[in-house]
């Protein structure tokens, strides 16, 4: 039944791995996905991989859609590699004016919010994908138990780095933006910088672990990462 | 150097876009109308990806601190130091000189483009200008803009010939091909789709064009999908039934199902329809789209040898149509 191919358009071949969020399914969207952007071909535009499929955004002016099939089906064949992967630890406030809804999604699961704290920082969560907007993780892995319906009036603004609670996603807006996430704390790391090559913090396919921290140390790398940025 | 005396909001630079860093989460952006946008640089003699100025609607008043050649894509009045002078030409302009560019008569985006390009600082690759993540910033009163070099010598007084000229219309077909999750709608929905006509809202922008009109309902597996990716044209349709076509500032990846993707040679079509325009929707298979595409490719190679005077160009009269040809000189 898997894989499946299918046009999104004139420009794009869709290859389809599965119908369910897995991780199995997501590892090997990316090892297509790497293999198809390592080979590079002179048609290829770009590669979108997601949760479980991957965008292969094609120039038709060089290829048919037809051809484009035929042109990615030897890589389909591409294993994850059994890489240790990247971990990387997002040090974070917790609560306060830094995670003003933490004391919301404690009440709404019976928990007091060192429970909270301790249940968000403990699992490694996988990215998935990124998308959205620049930078942000789709992460999996969240414990059900701090599980928050979103806010029912978004916020208008969320300072960059913010890290919230949405039914049961957790995730760190990485520039500032309007969102209607429970904020439960703030990273001072930079998670989008334009300047850099790749500009992003983190990949697809690496690991987030949230470490809390202490106010002072936060003010200490914001000022390392944003200089007087503000 | 050119400085914007006069700045309507919404006026960036932008090229054909930024590419490759959609895994990131960066929208493409670019111009929101490349057919307008590619005439506008060969006009200049430039290559298809040269930075240019988009505004919306209203243009900018420029004042030229060197010479320069430039032209004008949009249906709109122009102003050389006060004189009237025509788009889709381009012209020379010396130290001082001031031009002036009115409102649009139709269509919502308009292009100015100078011979060498605009100089900007690269973004990942890319001038063009998204705001939403700070990538570049909307241009302002006073900004002086460096140009590229180019020899101008010869680069003014070309025409592109009327037939060529687009013209923006508020009621338009626009072809699609159907997916990919045709599976989340009823074949009543995409029946409803197909045959009604959709009113573009006030509340469209370069990110997507909300649409009004009849519901198109969705089939058990409901209005959302695993989150993938968002292509240019793509047709989200979220649980209200109303459709949203994804333009240049879209983002890079959605959870709302999509009916179908506007084949690339109409999504200018449908950027330059106003609010409250109708746009009604016909189903072509990628085949299809993709010849159309080529067809275009050779047109706009055609249209860049002519300005360039590498061939000739013609206007014929058959079936009570006009239509242009191109022929080669002879050696």
């Amino acid at each position: 039944m898997f894989p499946q191919f299918k046009p999104a358009g004139d420009s794009v071949l869709v290859i389809i791995f599965g119908d369910r969020i897995d991780e199995g399914i997501n590892k090997k969207v990316h090892a297509v996905a790497n293999a198809i952007e390592k080979a590079s071909p002179d048609w290829l535009i770009e590669v979108v991989p997601t949760y479980t499929s991957i965008y292969v955004y094609y120039d038709p002016l060089k290829l048919s859609y037809q051809e484009a099939l035929d042109a990615i089906k030897p890589f389909l064949s591409a294993e994850p590699k059994e890489e240790k992967p990247r971990i990387v630890k997002i040090p974070t406030v917790y609560g306060g004016e830094f995670g003003p809804d933490i004391e919301f999604v404690a009440q709404h699961n019976g928990l007091t919010i060192d429970d909270v704290i301790e249940i968000h920082s403990k699992p490694l969560y996988r990215v998935y994908m990124l998308g959205f907007t620049p930078g942000f993780a789709y992460l999996g892995g969240m414990d059900e138990r701090i599980a928050t319906p979103r806010l029912e009036k978004p916020r208008l603004k969320v300072p960059a780095g913010s890290v919230g609670i949405a039914g049961k996603q957790t995730g760190i807006y990485p520039i500032k933006s309007p969102g209607g996430w429970r904020l439960i704390g703030r990273t001072p790391l930079r998670l989008f910088t334009p300047e850099k090559d790749p500009p992003t913090l983190l990949q697809p396919g690496d690991y987030v672990k949230f470490v809390p921290i202490s106010e002072e140390e936060f003010w200490k790398i914001y000022k390392r990462e944003w200089g007087e940025q503000k | 150097m050119i400085e914007l005396v006069n700045v309507p909001s919404l006026t960036t630079i932008q090229d054909l876009g930024r590419y490759g860093y959609q895994k990131f989460g960066i929208p493409v952006s670019g111009v929101m109308d490349e057919v307008s946008a590619r005439l506008a640089n060969y006009l200049v003699g430039n290559h298809d990806n040269a930075p240019l100025i988009e505004f919306v609607l209203k243009g900018p008043t420029i004042r030229f601190h060197s010479s320069a050649v430039f032209a004008v894509a949009g249906d709109v009045e122009v102003k050389l130091n006060g004189v009237p002078i025509e788009p889709w030409q381009s012209h020379w302009a010396k130290r001082g000189d001031v031009l002036e560019i009115g409102t649009l008569k139709s269509g919502v985006y308009g292009y100015i483009a100078f011979a060498g390009g605009i100089l900007c600082d690269k973004i990942l690759g890319s001038c063009s200008t998204y705001l939403r993540a700070k990538l570049g910033r909307a241009l302002k009163q006073g900004d002086k803009l460096k140009l590229g070099y180019a020899i101008l010598t010869g680069k003014e007084g070309k025409v592109l010939p009327e037939p060529l000229i687009p013209r923006y219309s508020n009621e338009s077909e626009i072809r699609v091909i159907l997916g990919p999750q045709l599976d989340h709608f009823t074949e009543k929905g995409i029946e409803t789709f197909l045959s009604s006509t959709y009113e573009v809202t006030p509340n469209s922008d370069r990110m997507g064009y909300r649409l009004e009109g009849p519901e198109i309902e969705h089939s058990e597996k409901g209005a959302d999908i695993i989150t993938d990716a968002i292509p240019l044209g793509a047709i989200q349709v979220p649980a209200n039934g109303k459709p949203i076509i994804m333009l240049a500032d879209r983002q890079t990846t959605g959870g709302y199902a999509k009916i179908g993707v506007v084949a690339r040679v109409d999504v200018p079509k449908v950027a330059q329809t106003r609010a409250g325009g109708k746009l009604r929707f016909k189903a072509i298979n990628v085949e299809e789209a993709q010849e159309l595409l080529r067809k275009r490719g050779f047109l706009f190679r055609n249209i860049k040898r002519l300005l360039d005077g590498e061939v000739r160009g013609y206007k014929i009269k058959a079936l009570g149509k006009e239509f242009m040809v191109f022929v080669e000189k002879e050696k």
